[in-house]
């Protein structure tokens, strides 16, 4: 199965770099018909890189009321109303970029799956993540890694619907 | 007194809120753009190697990071006092020609277009990308990506990079354009004019061609009478790469002009209490609040301003559209804000073919694109146009080219107050007393916003530091109604 992986953030504010910190520990763990790559893109830009593969995983820093830094969030496309960099951009949110591109055509992934990691510090210009968010950086490699190979690994990260019954 | 909040902003890159604050009866008092968001990008560079600068500055966002390495890079040729070679001004402006189009065309079709294809008030989840191709077809949709890459893939040949590039030094740039690499572009700059040309067609057909649309764009709610600034070249047509910025009155008549270093003499910065973004306006006529007519201070600096402050087009196919413009809207300075959608295109148009000029100079793969910068580095400012507004970047550093001190005025910055106005006016208009606010009429609100192509994540940039911000609501006799603090 042809798989991407994709780093989102910037690094240079702060936790908002996760998702590409991630993708560079990723970096080297695959064989071929696995890509790892980090950008600062989004919108139809990403439509672009997800063309041609059959299955992706994003990975990306989010800011949800009440949650505690470092706590990995892992979510399907159709939840990603609740990302900045993944759902208000310059162009188009990623549900829009995943449909526009099966629309126009090109192979898009069936399967999607989101690992956000809840940041303390998005807008403070710095490089590198604050302490629990970079505490979760490695937590949240080995788990796409697991996922991608279909490895039995600890699995910490938590779907919206967890996080619902979490809070009941 | 009712407040009605679009927030967050759909379609708008960084963070913003309109406010709108309704009396008693209905009618609208007062509407705002708040911009809760900051970045401080002239603090984070202080201490750091001047020569990092163009490689660190796009990092600011990536929605126009070629303007900004692009500015960024003329003003650290600046703080060397070192002139560049000619074919490394001619590669630096080919790349971001390719950038214009790539921007523009964003804008055009996943962020205006849908609003006159669709129909303002067409139901929200159909007023999209996807609605669009609903309606024009799917081919339409698949040249837009196919033209978008094409100008990345033109960006990458020229400057290794599209997103974040690391090309611009000073002196020149780090390489050279390839033999191989040039007779690829000189075919895609081709495709592209006539991509433009095909944007300019759909307009006229789809909008211009519609007598509400059209009506729309020409109407009162979407009209401002200010000030307007454009980078123009020698002969004072648009330039996007370099010139002279050259500010025109409310009548089109030449107020002043300048050059990079001397910005500061013409323009300040007025400072408001409810907002992070400053409000840039007319130096020698002081800050006279927001207001817009022959007197204002106020200024705007975007496609339709451009074309407003120049007296043309430097390639024949944008100019013959430039003319046909101002003729359709009634002459020139044009003080309709819609008509900055139609300029975005025409502009689109002349990136492509001022990129077709440059890649057949003959020059354009001459090797010696770099001269090594000797002297001590000062001080320097660098200006260009940026997709939606002229760019300011000034660096001062040490003797050691370390950065002590740096101010940005950015594209969006520019149009602070009269986005503000814009809104406002737009408000008034649409919302009347006893009528329902419908989400069809806020987005009429919006479109006013939406016109100036506005992108915040890098206007916003005071600090120090953190940001809460309060929001206080008050009635007309200045009771706190409603406070959100975050």
């Amino acid at each position: 199965m042809k798989t991407i992986i994709i780093g989102l953030g910037n690094t240079v504010l702060s936790d908002d770099g996760a998702g590409v910190y991630v993708a560079r520990m990723l970096s080297g763990r695959f064989d071929d018909d696995v890509s790892v790559i980090e950008t600062e893109s989004a919108g139809m830009n990403l439509m672009e890189m997800l063309g041609g593969f059959d299955r992706a995983v994003l990975v990306d820093a989010i800011l949800l009321d009440g949650e505690e830094a470092g706590t990995i969030f892992r979510l399907r496309a159709d939840d990603l109303k609740i990302t900045p960099r993944l759902s208000s951009c310059h162009d188009i949110d990623l549900v829009t970029a995943l449909e526009l591109g099966r629309q126009l055509g090109l192979h898009m992934p069936g399967e999607v799956t989101i690992f956000a990691i809840q940041g303390e510090d998005m807008l403070t210009l710095s490089e590198g993540c604050t302490r629990k968010v970079e505490e979760s950086l490695p937590l949240v490699a080995d788990e796409v890694e697991a996922l991608i190979k279909g490895l039995d690994g600890p699995r910490i990260s938590i779907g919206l619907d967890e996080r619902k019954n979490r809070d009941a | 007194m009712r407040r009605v909040e679009i927030d967050p902003i759909t379609r708008l890159e960084g963070h913003g809120k309109i406010s709108i604050f309704i009396n008693d009866d209905g009618s609208v008092e007062n509407a705002y753009l708040q911009i809760p968001e900051l970045r401080g990008f002239e603090k984070f560079v202080e201490g750091l190697p001047v020569e990092e600068i163009p490689r660190i500055m796009p990092r600011i966002c990536g929605v126009c990071p070629a303007a900004h390495h692009m500015a960024a890079g003329k003003a650290v040729d600046n703080v060397f006092s070192v002139d560049i070679p000619e074919v490394a001004k001619k590669l630096r402006e080919l790349y971001y020609m390719a950038h214009f189009i790539h921007s523009h065309a964003a804008h055009f079709y996943a962020l205006a277009a849908p609003d006159f294809v669709l129909g303002p008030d067409a139901p929200k989840e159909q007023r999209n990308v996807l609605g669009l191709i609903a309606k024009v077809g799917l081919e339409l949709g698949g040249e837009v990506v196919r033209q978008r890459a094409i100008s990345q893939d033109i960006q990458i040949m020229v400057g290794g990079r599209a997103t974040h590039p690391v090309w611009n030094i000073p002196g020149g740039v780090t390489r050279a354009l390839s033999e191989e690499n040039a007779e690829k572009v000189k075919s895609l700059a081709d495709e592209q004019i006539g991509f433009a040309e095909l944007s300019l067609k759909l307009f006229n057909d789809l909008v211009l061609a519609n007598e509400t649309y059209l009506d729309l764009i020409m109407g009162g709610i979407f009209e401002q009478v200010t000030n307007y600034m454009g980078l123009v070249d020698e002969n004072n047509k648009v330039n996007f790469y370099e010139g002279q910025v050259r500010m025109v009155d409310v009548e089109g008549k030449e107020m002043f002009r300048y050059s990079e270093p001397d910005y500061m003499d013409y323009i300040a910065e007025h400072v408001e209490p409810w907002s992070y973004l400053k409000f840039p306006y007319i130096k020698e006529r002081g800050w006279m609040g927001f207001v817009e007519g022959a007197e204002t201070s106020l200024y705007q600096a975007n496609p339709l301003p451009r074309f407003n402050a120049a007296d043309g087009m430097a390639t024949p196919k944008a100019q013959a559209e430039y003319e046909k413009m101002f003729e359709v809207v009634g002459g020139k300075p044009c003080h309709k804000l819609m008509v900055n959608h139609w300029a975005r295109l025409i502009e689109m148009l002349y990136a492509a073919e001022r990129m077709q000029e440059l890649i057949n100079d003959p020059e354009i793969t001459d090797p010696n694109v770099r001269v090594i910068p000797s002297t001590t580095p000062r001080e320097g400012v660098g200006i260009v146009e940026a997709p939606r507004g002229t760019l300011t970047h000034h660096y001062w550093t040490d003797e050691n080219g370390i950065v002590t001190k740096a101010n940005l005025i950015v594209g969006t910055t520019n149009n602070n107050a009269s986005i503000n106005m814009a809104v406002k006016k737009a408000a008034q208009n649409l919302i009347k007393p006893g009528g329902e606010v419908t989400e069809g009429l806020l987005n009429m609100v919006e479109m006013a916003f939406r016109l100036y192509d506005p992108c915040f994540s890098c206007a916003t940039h005071s600090l120090p530091g953190q940001m809460p911000l309060t929001i206080e609501i008050r009635d007309l006799d200045g009771e706190i109604l409603n406070e959100v603090s975050r």
